[in-house]
């Protein structure tokens, strides 16, 4: 009879543990697909079309969940108030940082993206860059880095994304743009040499899978997330997207 | 003012952990490892936040604690005690890891997980860590058949849960074969025993013996024995705690446990490397995750397959190797606690994304659970195990080389590490001098020393003085508990007037030894067989 017992007690345990998998359990919000927000396509290095770092790390998150891949076009203002517009996660070069985490959850990063300035010209100090006319995207961790530490002397352009920052780069109405280190480099990259990854700001800011507030597939995508590290599919996104990292680009320290 | 950051403020709050976490829950009478890993929460991104998610430094500070506890685990298991029992150790080998493993394996499935996280839950439940190994040698237990038993059957375990991860981890998330991954962990086991199991040992013994009074150098040299070990197995897609525990096993004989390296890794590990592992995995507790009812299910169900398993093994231990009721319970003590391995595996499963958060946090609360019911239990059952005699303890596990000069024949210290290899035991070597003798000086015991260790002897040199030099025979004898003493010339005689506490082996030049004991052949003979040359009794 003991044993009896002893069984019931396993059943009951079991059924109190759930049958979820041990990497955590993964629920879309629409039955067979992983819906994805994200809000600038296209992104140099991040959304193509097609292809693209976030793209393919999208691509990677719906297969390993088995789930057919959807991606919706969400305001970046919104997403960091924690409106992912339905989708089930947003991937949009989004920086976890405390005020955020009060209206989204955040998967571990998946890459390091520091602040840097993309312009024409060199811009070897802090003194250099105060003396810059900056644009940045609005609502940013990379307008309160610029305005709370950079400090420009000139107020920046605040702008709705960030091809309209590169156009006002383009056209010269401002001398460079702050952007995350990655997508700095690659917009360097394809630029032919007239534009140059000029100034980095010293930071652990990294990008993460952000999740509405509370979700419950947050361990799913975090095993994911770190699954596709392991594996090296994060890495190869890297490179085929992204390029080297940054080279003998000056770094200004950064109060935090 | 600029807020607290950077490697400082990191180093500082991760030294105030492994100071002060162990301090306080030991007074609370809760196991040590526990407020580092409580004290890792604490400093971490789910407790204040210090270190965030994206810290770099302390996780892989972490990896490298990892790799050292591996390799500790595998260096200080007393290969002596598996050799001298190795039939039990081995039938109790495959009871206690079976027994788990397949009960883990049945809970993985029965909850709908892949056979990948099934089968890495098995292994890690099958594991066992000998924490309560010091408590119950403490107890006079530890020359017992059933604690040397429990013991020698860790090798087994370790081995098997280390290679069953290694196989999860070599076809998760891999694009090849299962045949080219079988091969791949074929070849990669077999340069990696080759690497281990021969190369390491020679070439370590050749520095040992080269840079032997480098007390530095040693432990370098063993510490990147091990690196060297998990660097080869992750080339062959292997983890390197794999390669870490087998170059601890490889060098199992040239460290031996009472020995000064030994203390030195000992010492390292216990102040550093160790506790900041597990700080690192203090990081992913989160009781938010814990006090949830699947982690409380899941807890329980590991807690129920791996204790229900290590029961059922020294349950059968008792049925069919014919321990007693009250030695099994040892081995049931001896063999639950989970630490080690378990965290390694666990660990591993984490960080490729096999196991979320909710199975990290439930194996925590195994591991706290274990850490509790097995010195409760070890403290029940030693109560009903006699204590051997003190006379059983190996040969070879303490051998004192008396001497009466600063340069005596490195053919005494061969000898002497020749008798103490199989039984992983320790050298001392002593300058014996006469009350009328001379004053000493600390260079003749470090000359001693730098002569002893240049022959591998790697215990520490002591100076004995007494009435005369056979007094200074038994006396170091007795200070150093030895289990034989060497020595260099006619130092003792049988007419001396005084008894060692041990068998008195005097070295007569190369390939000729006398020894002075009472009758026993069996001994001469042991001797003899050890130092491959005749001995006289």
């Amino acid at each position: 009879m003991r044993w009896v017992g002893a069984l019931l007690v396993v059943v009951l345990l079991a059924g109190c543990a759930g049958g979820a998998p041990a990497a955590g359990d993964f629920r879309p919000v629409v039955g067979g697909e992983l819906t994805v927000a994200t809000a600038t396509v296209p992104l140099p290095g991040f959304w193509e079309e097609p292809g693209g770092f976030e793209y393919g790390l999208a691509r990677a998150l719906a297969d390993r969940f088995h789930l057919r891949l959807r991606v919706v076009r969400v305001p970046f203002e919104r997403i960091v108030s924690g409106d992912l517009g339905g989708a089930d996660l947003a991937l949009s070069q989004v920086t976890a940082t405390a005020d955020r985490e009060r209206v989204l959850d955040f998967s571990q990063p998946y890459l390091a993206a520091a602040p840097a300035g993309l312009a024409r010209a060199a811009i070897p100090d802090l003194a250099a860059a105060r003396d810059t006319r900056w644009a940045v995207k609005r609502g940013t961790t990379l307008a309160a880095v610029l305005a709370g530490f950079v400090r420009p002397s000139t107020p920046p352009a605040l702008t709705v994304d960030e091809p309209a920052a590169l156009t006002l780069l383009d056209a010269g109405s401002v001398d460079a743009v702050l952007l995350d280190l990655p997508v700095a480099l690659v917009v360097a990259d394809r630029s032919g040499g007239s534009l140059r990854v000029a100034v980095q700001v010293d930071s652990d800011d990294s990008l993460a899978v952000a999740l509405p507030n509370g979700s419950a597939n947050r361990e799913a995508v975090d095993s994911a997330v770190r699954a596709l590290t392991d594996d090296g599919t994060i890495d190869r996104l890297t490179k085929r997207w992204l390029g080297a990292g940054a080279r003998d680009v000056p770094v200004i320290g950064r109060d935090r | 003012m600029n807020a607290p950051h950077g490697p400082a403020w990191e180093f500082l709050l991760l030294f105030v952990v492994v100071i002060g976490g162990p301090l306080l829950l030991e007074r609370a009478r809760v196991p040590g490892i526990i407020g580092l890993l409580l004290g890792g929460y604490a400093i971490g991104p789910n407790g204040f936040g210090w270190i965030s998610h994206a810290n770099d430094t302390l996780p892989d500070l972490g990896q490298l604690g990892l790799l050292y506890l591996m390799f500790v685990a595998g260096v200080e298991l007393d290969l002596a005690l598996l050799r001298e029992y190795r039939r039990s150790a081995l039938s109790f080998g495959l009871l206690t890891f079976a027994a788990p493993m397949v009960a883990g394996t049945a809970v993985g499935f029965a909850l709908g997980w892949s056979g990948p996280a099934a089968f890495l839950l098995g292994s890690l439940l099958a594991s066992h860590t000998l924490i309560v190994y010091p408590l119950i040698r403490k107890g006079g237990l530890g020359g017992d058949a059933a604690v040397a038993t429990a013991v020698g059957a860790t090798v087994l375990t370790d081995t098997l849960a280390l290679i069953v991860l290694a196989v999860v981890s070599g076809t998760t998330g891999s694009d090849a074969s299962t045949w080219e991954v079988i091969l791949r962990l074929v070849a990669g086991f077999a340069v990696l025993g080759g690497f281990c199991f021969y190369t390491l040992p020679r070439a370590a013994r050749w520095c040992f013996r080269r840079l032997g009074g480098e007390r530095t150098v040693r432990y370098l040299v063993a510490v990147a024995g091990f690196l060297a070990a998990a660097v080869l197995a992750e080339v062959f897609g292997i983890e390197g705690i794999v390669g870490a525990f087998f170059a601890g096993l490889a060098l199992n004989r040239l460290v031996p446990n009472e020995g000064r390296l030994m203390d030195r890794i000992d010492f390292f590990g216990a102040a550093v490397f160790i506790p900041v592992f597990l700080v690192s995995v203090g990081l992913i507790l989160d009781p938010r995750v814990i006090a949830e009812p699947r982690t409380l299910g899941l807890a329980a169900l590991f807690i129920v397959a791996c204790l229900g398993g290590k029961m059922l093994a020294a349950w059968l231990a008792h049925l069919l190797l014919g321990f007693s009721r009250a030695q099994a319970g040892v081995m049931f003590a001896l063999t639950a606690p989970q630490a080690a391995a378990t965290l390694a595996s666990t660990t591993i499963g984490y960080q490729i994304g096999l196991y979320g958060t909710s199975v990290v946090n439930a194996v925590l609360v195994l591991i706290l659970v274990s850490l509790i019911v097995s010195p409760i239990a070890g403290r029940r059952f030693m109560r009903g195990v006699p204590r051997p005699s003190a006379a059983d303890r190996p040969l070879g596990s303490r051998v004192v080389v008396a001497v009466s000069t600063v340069d005596p024949p490195p053919e005494v210290f061969r000898l002497a590490a020749r008798i103490a290899a199989p039984d992983g035991g320790v050298v001392h070597p002593v300058l014996l001098r006469r009350e009328s003798d001379p004053a000493h000086d600390a260079a003749a015991v470090s000359a001693l020393e730098a002569a002893a260790n240049a022959h591998g002897v790697d215990g520490a040199a002591a100076v004995v003085v007494d009435r005369s030099l056979p007094a200074g025979v038994a006396h170091a004898a007795a200070a150093h508990l030895a289990t034989l003493v060497i020595v260099d010339g006619p130092l003792w005689s049988d007419g001396a007037g005084v008894a060692p506490p041990a068998p008195v082996l005097e070295f007569r030049g190369a390939g000729c030894a006398l020894l002075h004991a009472p009758a026993s052949p069996d001994l001469a003979g042991e001797i003899s067989r050890r130092a491959a040359a005749p001995v006289d009794a």
